[in-house]
């Protein structure tokens, strides 16, 4: 079988040098009638064969291919520009889309930016203030809008508060008083109960929170949850308030201080005044009160739910002391802490011991729960501090006996 | 001993060749492959350029050997140069032989081809064909001999239409032609046999029919 193989190729060779059929065959005889139709189809095939493709043929392929060429090329040098123009391309239509919605919702935008919590297109509103920070992409805009939808909150509370409507709130704001169970951020009256949730951290007087709670009827906040935030958080410019401003005038803030105060307190801290939101254009102010001291950490000492820092001070007489009654001159920081300037602690009065004692029992009968919580964090520092923390931390009125 | 001069010239398409100017002053062009091969891998346009120039009408008579129609041989024959770009993007271009790459190639993509046009409904096509208008059946008719073969040939197999199609289409020597299928040469003249033989008895039934 292998000789009829080889003798076809010899015979195709010969065939292909222009060697005739019938001459090719005549020297294979006893392979002639195999190899003849075996031939005959060699030849069909090889008339199969066709000429080079035309020149336009070439041509126009030619170009096909080099053009392909060419966008690899391309894809290959620029994927990194490809893939930027593409995220780009994205955000020119997340964009356009925005605006389309923006130019068709304006009216019910409109609409929504005068309501206040617990309307049914407040959420409208909320949502736009939210697409609103979204889309604003240098950062001190951003943050100028944050101040500003956070001084829209204060308003709506401050609305809610004079309509005399109950209404689910979040706010955020500065801490500037923790009297107890009853706190001010902000300058918003919050109180606190065995269901607030306190997440994130201890939270002290100069903290900034997160508050959603419910307003009531009698201008106040119950917290259901307040959240510690960082620092640099975007703050209510409480200077931008009309109503605010009229209050420090009069000193008006006072009245819910006083209602804060009162039950914490009682008679003893009749003259705190100074329970305000620190101003974004902060001018210091000299201010004075009197109160107990509650609590002690290094220099920072709270009466009467408010943090004040006697670094600085100029100690008139005495010796500090929990449960020690105290006058107080200084100024608030933009912290919101009081700095003290001057300060005269009364615990040689024996009288005023016994009172201070009666005011701590008072403290712990009204909102006992509510002053742990307050003093945890100067209960931490105060067992790392020293022993008089210590008695301290134990309680407000056998600390105060203890010093008397 | 004259040794030729080496020129660098631009061709008809534009391609630079390096042409050498021989000893009697004749003028011929010189594909260098390793070149080639290189500016292949970098997309080069010049290369692939040249590349094309010396492979697509080996190709394209390749491809049109195997299927009888201009058009779709044309395309073919063009696609299997753009997935010689793709396999380069890839590094998974040819190393050395850049003929026997196109070829394989441009018989795979034939092969597909085929495979599609088997697929197609029987009927439609007999319907276009019963269809077709009197001057088309007098160029068929002209053809008549050659149309025989070639529907005998559709009828082999891929691997005998390949050995036929390198052989007799391309001219290829029986070496070369085993150098391409990658079989010794008496394996690949055993398939001449066998493909040459069913080619002749398909144009026996082609002929009864």
């Amino acid at each position: 079988m292998n000789n009829l193989y080889e003798t076809l190729e010899i015979c195709l060779q010969d065939i292909e040098q222009g060697a005739d059929l019938e001459t090719v065959l005549f020297r294979y005889p006893d392979l002639a009638d195999e190899l003849r139709p075996i031939l005959e189809a060699a030849a069909g095939a090889r008339n199969m064969a066709v000429p080079s493709p035309s020149v336009d043929v070439v041509r126009r392929n030619r170009a096909r291919v080099l053009q392909q060429a060419a966008k690899m090329r391309e894809a290959k040098v620029k994927p990194a520009r490809q893939l930027w123009l593409a995220s780009l391309r994205r955000l020119a239509v997340t964009l356009t889309v925005v605006a389309v919605l923006f130019l068709s919702g304006t009216s019910l935008v409109g609409a929504a930016s005068t309501t206040l919590p617990g309307d049914k297109l407040y959420p409208v509103k909320r949502t736009w203030e939210d697409v609103l920070v979204w889309f604003t992409f240098n950062g001190q805009e951003r943050e100028a809008l944050e101040i500003e939808h956070e001084n829209e909150r204060l308003h709506e509370l401050m609305e809610l508060f004079a309509a005399g409507r109950s209404a689910e709130v979040d706010f955020q704001g500065l801490v500037t008083t923790q009297n107890g169970n009853e706190w001010v951020v902000s300058g918003v009256p919050v109180v606190i109960s065995a269901q607030t949730e306190l997440r994130d951290g201890p939270i002290g007087v100069g903290s900034v929170v997160r508050v959603r709670g419910m307003t009531q009827g009698n201008g106040i906040v119950m917290a259901e949850r307040i959240r510690l935030l960082s620092s640099d958080a975007a703050l209510p410019d409480a200077a931008e308030e009309p109503e605010v401003e009229e209050e420090d005038n009069n000193e008006g803030p006072n009245q819910s201080n006083e209602n804060n105060s009162g039950p914490g307190s009682g008679n003893e801290a009749p003259d705190i005044e100074v329970t305000k939101t620190p101003e974004t254009e902060f001018e210091p102010r000299d201010e004075s009160f009197e109160g107990v001291i509650v609590s002690i950490d290094n220099n920072l000492l709270v009466v009467n739910g408010i943090v004040i820092d006697i670094s600085a001070a100029e100690i008139v007489k005495g010796i500090p002391g929990v449960g020690v009654s105290v006058k107080v001159e200084g100024y608030y920081d933009l912290s919101g802490v009081f700095i003290v300037t001057k300060i005269e602690f009364e615990n040689n009065n024996p009288g005023s011991g016994n009172d201070n004692g009666a005011d701590n029992g008072s403290d712990d009968s009204s909102g006992g729960g509510s002053n742990d919580n307050g003093s945890d964090e100067s209960d931490s520092n105060d067992n790392g501090d020293d022993a008089g923390g210590g008695g301290n931390s134990g309680s407000g009125g056998s600390g105060g006996g203890g010093d008397d | 001993m004259v040794f030729p001069d080496v020129i660098l010239q631009m061709n008809a398409y534009g391609t630079q060749l390096n042409h050498v100017k021989t000893g009697a002053g004749q003028i011929m062009s010189v594909y260098d492959e390793r070149q080639a091969l290189t500016g292949l891998q970098k997309l080069d346009s010049q290369a692939i350029g040249a590349i094309y120039d010396q492979y697509f009408p080996e190709v394209y008579r390749y491809v049109r050997y195997r299927i009888n129609d201009d058009t779709s041989a044309e395309d073919i024959a063009s696609d299997v140069f753009v997935r010689l770009l793709e396999a380069a993007r890839k590094n998974q271009g040819p190393q050395s032989s850049l003929k026997g790459w196109l070829i394989a190639t441009a018989s795979h993509a034939v092969n597909d081809h085929l495979r599609r046009q088997y697929r197609r409904p029987v009927e439609a096509l007999s319907e276009s064909l019963a269809d077709e208008k009197p001057g088309v059946h007098a160029e068929i008719d002209a053809r008549e001999e050659n149309r025989m073969v070639q529907s005998a040939y559709a009828q082999l197999t891929a691997e005998q239409q390949h050995v036929l199609a390198l052989r007799f289409g391309q001219g290829y020597s029986i070496e070369e032609t085993a150098a391409h299928l990658k079989k010794n040469i008496n394996a690949v003249k055993a398939l001449q046999f066998r493909a040459l033989a069913s080619l002749q008895r398909q144009i026996g039934e082609v002929n009864y029919e």
